[in-house]
């Protein structure tokens, strides 16, 4: 690597040293509690996949630019020059881990392990080293925001189509317009993903709690905090922000989507409008009386896997476990304490990745397969996309019988006319 | 080889005292200089208040506690024994009436406190011996280690010779006397302090602290200061 590089690089690295990651840099004692967190360590024991080891890729690079030891005493701490070899651990640490925080409830001082593997995920960025099609696709999000009128039409012509099968199934719940898009002054914008399955069990939803909502143009996914890049994560977070300023909504709804929900709800800063997911919605309509479910619906054993990114990291907890109590007559808890819940594996981007990260995802969730196994259910629901994909393919891949369903879509079967 | 006494016992432990103070200052200057974080870094379903939440993280370890009782056990034993440790030295300087609500001979403990750092020490030693603690660690966690065990034993043989085998020959009225002369910046060496037999095992003692203290701001032990700031950032 020539030195220009490796300067420009090294000034994304300081962009990155706010105060919480310098307190994360400097405390680590390397005690090794946390050794037991990574469902990637518990999985496949090899020392490269504790979490504190990642952090200590990410540190020694720290220590040899940013501290003195660096220059006075490089072997003390291991430090490291800032190599193409030191990139390639880099990406090694950053996509084995699915910067799902479970590491963070062990540690004797809460290091955000996920955050400091935020700092390689850039370096990578930088150096053009990172996994191209995650960029690929936040680029396509961006660009989607910059010219939204080339994507119009189709979209609408899209929206009209799903609307006939909104109605087929879900007739009496049906309103005036069963996917209204671009409706001002609507109370709810609600951000789905590119899908059927993310539209239209949530509009019969909508539709029969009399919600004033509106769809919005844009996928909530955001490859951009996938790939670790704070700009494209800003730009795809502002198209959402500008589109609910421009209708004047109360509130953005997100769909099953864990990494949108949290960036929206935690990065979009103070605005008008309040940010919830999805579940949250649904809970408030049960608790309002706005719609009734039918629990008889699901006999069946059946448990919750809680997102990584939606409950130990945003707080959506209960409210799953209330729309359950609503909806199945046998809920099994998959962990003794929710934020104790293994990570399914696929965060990160790595489901994202498909194909390439198959191998490695189904290796590191072996314990994430044997706690589902263990809970006896039938059906295993979720509230997130990228775990929902992940976990059918654990499903299919350890043989657990399961059928693994969204959250959402079983309210809307559900539904009490 | 008196030459070497002085600068240990007078120079040294005047520098490493100001390395100790204005390095930790500066670093942690350094640190709050940085902007916050803007978003919230919380971990959920922690339901008790945040700066609350935070000492009790900070202090008690009740995450170590649940997920590794015998580590905890010696972080504790370590930890508490420290305090009694900076306690009895502040008792080397002069007597303290609210330190003697239970009566006792300086240094608290009866030499209990520093075999029980000597244990907790090598547990921690040797622990890092073992995969996959020894491939987290670097020499740094070694040598402190090792510096803190070299300052624990010397210290402690001392305080053992006074308490368990009546050793009379360097008393507290002596150590007092050196301590206070370094306080108010006279400082002296009495003659028991540095003539007698056992005044080589306090040099060493004074020497390995005085190391201890001038790496202190540079390295992982910061987080003494640190761990209250940063459990807080997980409690919200
Ligand atoms: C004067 C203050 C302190 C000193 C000198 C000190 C020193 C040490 C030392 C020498 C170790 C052993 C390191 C090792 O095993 O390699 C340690 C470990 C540890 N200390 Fe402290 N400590 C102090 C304060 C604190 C405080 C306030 C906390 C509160 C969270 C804390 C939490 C821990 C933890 C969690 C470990 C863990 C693990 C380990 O490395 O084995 N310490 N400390
Ligand atoms: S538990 Fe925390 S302090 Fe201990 S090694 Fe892991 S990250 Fe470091
Ligand atoms: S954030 Fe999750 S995947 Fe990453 S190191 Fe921690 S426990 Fe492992």
């Amino acid at each position: 690597m020539d030195e220009k590089t490796r300067q420009d690089l090294l000034k994304l690295f300081e962009g990155k040293l706010n105060q919480a990651m310098r307190l994360y840099l400097e405390t680590c004692s390397r005690c090794g509690v946390c050794t037991e967190a990574c469902h990637v360590y518990a999985s496949m024991p090899q020392a490269k996949y504790i979490a504190a080891y990642r952090a200590e890729i990410v540190r020694r690079i720290y220590k040899k630019y940013f501290k003195s030891q660096g220059r006075f005493w490089p072997s003390l701490g291991q430090s490291k020059d800032l190599t193409e070899m030191a990139l390639e651990e880099l990406y090694e640490a950053a996509y084995s881990c699915t910067g799902c925080r479970r590491c963070m409830v062990y540690c004797p001082f809460g290091i955000d392990t996920q955050m400091i593997m935020s700092i390689a995920k850039l370096l990578l960025v930088g150096a053009h080293a990172e996994p191209e099609i995650l960029t690929m696709l936040a680029d396509t999000s961006i660009a989607k925001g910059e010219s939204l009128e080339i994507f119009r039409e189709g979209f609408l012509a899209g929206i009209k189509r799903l609307e006939a099968e909104v109605v087929a199934k879900w007739q009496s719940q049906a309103g005036d317009t069963v996917i209204p898009v671009d409706k001002q002054g609507a109370d709810l914008l609600y951000v789905a993903l590119a899908g059927a399955h993310s539209i239209i069990p949530a509009a019969a939803v909508f539709n029969a709690a009399r919600e004033n909502w509106t769809l919005s143009f844009f996928e909530a996914v955001n490859f951009g905090a996938f790939v670790g890049d704070p700009t494209r994560t800003k730009l795809i977070l502002e198209r959402i922000v500008g589109e609910a300023k421009r209708l004047g909504v109360k509130e953005v709804c997100i769909c099953e989507c864990g990494t949108a929900f949290r960036v929206m709800k935690q990065l979009s800063g103070p605005q008008p409008f309040q940010v919830s997911s999805i579940t949250q919605v649904h809970a408030r309509y049960i608790r309002e009386g706005r719609i009734k479910l039918d629990p008889s619906k699901n006999p069946e054993p059946l448990t919750y896997h809680d997102p990584c990114q939606i409950a130990r990291n945003a707080g959506v907890i209960d409210e799953p476990r209330y729309i359950l109590q609503h909806l199945a007559s046998d809920y099994r808890e998959l962990a003794p304490e929710p934020i104790y819940n293994w990570c399914c594996g696929g965060g990160g981007g790595l489901v994202a990745l498909g194909e390439e990260t198959l191998d490695f995802r189904m290796k590191s969730s072996r314990v994430k397969a044997e706690q589902v196994r263990k809970t006896g259910a039938k059906t295993l629901c979720t509230a997130c996309e990228n775990c929902h994909t992940q976990l059918s393919d654990l499903n299919q891949h350890y043989q657990l019988g399961l059928e693994v369903k969204f959250l959402s879509s079983m309210v809307a079967e559900a539904l009490v006319p | 080889m008196e030459t070497i006494y002085y600068l240990v016992l007078v120079p040294m432990v005047y520098g490493a005292f100001v390395v100790f103070g204005l390095g930790s200052v500066l670093r942690l200057a350094a640190l709050w200089r940085r902007p916050p974080q803007p978003s919230t870094l919380r971990i959920h379903a922690r339901r008790a208040p945040g700066w609350l939440g935070a000492l009790a993280d900070s202090f008690l370890l009740p995450t170590v506690r649940r997920h590794n009782p015998l580590l905890w056990v010696f972080l504790m034993i370590f930890h508490v024994c420290l305090l009694l440790l900076i306690l009895g030295h502040l008792e080397l300087f002069k007597r303290f009436e609210v330190l003697q609500v239970i009566e006792h001979q300086v240094f608290l403990g009866r030499g209990l406190v520093g075999l029980a750092l000597t244990l907790a020490l090598l547990f921690f030693l040797f622990r890092r011996f073992v995969s996959p603690n020894r491939d987290l660690s670097v020499p740094e966690d070694y040598y402190l280690l090792i510096l803190l065990l070299l300052t624990v034993l010397f210290g402690s043989q001392m305080d053992w010779a006074r308490s368990w085998y009546g050793y009379g020959e360097l008393t507290v009225e002596d150590y007092r006397a050196y301590l206070m002369s370094l306080v108010l910046l006279k400082p002296q060496l009495p003659s028991a302090v540095t003539g007698s037999g056992h005044s080589f095992m306090l040099v060493l003692h004074v020497f390995f602290a005085n190391l201890f203290l001038i790496f202190f701001p540079f390295s992982k032990i910061m987080h003494a200061f640190l761990a209250l700031p940063v459990n807080k950032l997980r409690r919200g």
